[in-house]
């Protein structure tokens, strides 16, 4: 069962990670947040503080960075390869489709964790600037699941499409969702429900701008925020891998 | 040996494959035979396991069975021997006997000097060729093709054929559908008619013409499957 999931994860990351075009656009979407962020701090910079719309801005670009890192791999992964008609020949092996699922999820998801790492290490660099540092043990467990929430989300858009660029329209919109909830709570901080800190998305998006803003780190209110992102993402993945039960995914092209 | 019986499949609650019953022996090449829609595809999907279908029973004799859909992608940034390497690992093979036996295929089809290149690119008869050597990499004593021949130029149809023969001779049991009945009516030893989900008639190709009074297996073809259509009859 593990054999077969990391034989397909090992595929398609080694499949992934030659398609060099992809993989620069995704590099690039990561490091724009950072190389915005810094722009607008030099002009800030009298100031010499970091003020409550720059550290919005960063929550704001390090959710969607999540988003966008395993992006080009989910459509790839599942609509490109139902495109190119090499999806009926895999389901043809004696592997569970789940175990499929399963293997591509987790080559996504490791994109789309190198993607949100890439650019809070690229916040990290300008945030040090004026010495604040990011907690990165909380920030491993409350906000690096977000990527797998993004991955599971992303793999089951690509198992309802039917071509990659099908896949891409979709997927590009997927964005706006942190980037709506993100701006939303920037805009209308809506921080006295509690439980919103235990939610997928928004609840990253309070912990980061908490982080910056000088708030304590705790590792115990991440680690539970982890936990529900990680269960919502193991059940969209599921929902992904009933889809692929179905007849229409081995017809229609 | 392939066993086929009663078997029913709908698509979107319109009836495709009406009780199919077959047997496709063991040392012999049976040729799905049947117009565009007949069924023959979804009939092979459902042999091959990745349709279910809806009543009826799929018997394959042990020995395994592999298969050349009409989806017969290959991964274009993979090389030829990564694209063999990826599906044996799935089906388990330990690293050893899995080279030995990408070697094994590579050689029976010809792909040795593209065996490093990734097959973006390939041609029709390569990227086949490639698929095909996915599809027998396990040895499997049972073969599925569906239209191989399609778009493929006369060399390779011929070396395709060639190698089909030589399965049969050693042994293997070989399905394969088509709706070109000179390729039928040459290679195969016993033809399956499918029309409209279900068994027209079977027979070795000189048996359907005998059965029909046709000097040829078109002859015959035509007149088994005759709807009533006075443009055809």
């Amino acid at each position: 069962m593990l054999n077969s999931v990391l034989v397909v994860a090992r595929k398609e990351v080694i499949d992934s990670l030659r398609d060099t075009r992809s993989l620069t656009s995704s590099l690039m979407y990561a490091l724009m947040g950072p190389a915005v962020v810094f722009m607008v701090s030099l002009a800030s910079a009298a100031a010499s503080r970091m003020d409550a719309v720059l550290i919005g801005m960063m929550s704001v670009f390090t959710l969607v960075a999540a988003f966008v890192g395993g992006m080009s791999v989910a459509m790839d992964t599942v609509a490109g390869e139902r495109e190119r008609q090499s999806l009926l020949p895999l389901l043809m092996n004696p592997v569970r489709r789940r175990e499929i699922v399963w293997g591509k999820w987790l080559a996504v998801s490791l994109f789309a964790v190198a993607g949100l790492i890439l650019n809070l290490a690229g916040f990290a660099l300008v945030f040090a600037r004026s010495g604040m540092h990011l907690p990165w043990p909380a920030v491993a467990a409350g906000i690096l699941p977000l990527a797998f929430l993004a991955a599971s989300i992303q793999l089951l858009i690509s198992t309802v499409c039917r071509a990659a660029k099908e896949a891409q329209t979709y997927l590009s919109m997927l964005v706006f969702l942190p980037m709506g909830l993100g701006l939303f709570q920037v805009f209308f901080p809506v921080s006295a429900h509690a439980w919103f800190a235990f939610l997928p998305v928004l609840g990253q998006q309070l912990q980061l701008e908490y982080w910056m803003k000088g708030g304590s780190a705790a590792f115990v209110p991440a680690a539970a925020l982890g936990c529900c992102t990680a269960v919502l993402a193991l059940l969209v993945l599921e929902v992904a891998a009933n889809r692929l039960h179905r007849d229409e995914i081995v017809y229609g092209n | 040996m392939i066993q086929v019986q009663d078997l029913v499949k709908s698509l979107d609650s319109r009836p495709v494959v009406r009780g199919l019953s077959f047997t496709a022996r063991d040392g012999a090449i049976t040729g799905l035979l049947g117009a565009n829609g007949a069924g023959k595809t979804t009939t092979l999907r459902m042999i091959c396991g990745v349709l279910q279908p809806e009543s009826g029973s799929v018997t394959i004799e042990p020995g395994g069975a592999g298969a050349l859909l009409d989806h017969m992608g290959i991964y274009p940034r993979l090389t030829v021997r990564e694209n063999l390497a990826y599906f044996g690992m799935l089906r388990g093979m330990p690293p050893a006997v899995l080279a030995e036996r990408i070697d094994h295929v590579l050689a029976t089809l010809g792909l040795q000097a593209v065996a490093h290149r990734r097959t973006a690119g390939f041609s029709q008869g390569e990227r086949m060729k490639t698929a095909l050597g996915r599809a027998i990499l396990h040895a499997p004593k049972n073969l599925l093709l569906d239209e191989p021949t399609n778009g493929l130029d006369v060399p390779t149809v011929r070396s395709l054929r060639d190698l089909l023969r030589r399965w049969r001779d050693a042994g293997a049991c070989v399905l394969f559908s088509s709706h070109v009945l000179e390729e039928v009516g040459t290679l195969c030893d016993q033809v399956v008619i499918v029309e409209h989900g279900r068994v027209a008639a079977q027979g070795s190709p000189a048996e359907l013409c005998r059965q029909t009074n046709s000097a040829s297996l078109e002859d015959a073809f035509v007149k088994l499957t005759c709807t009533g259509d006075p443009a055809i009859c």
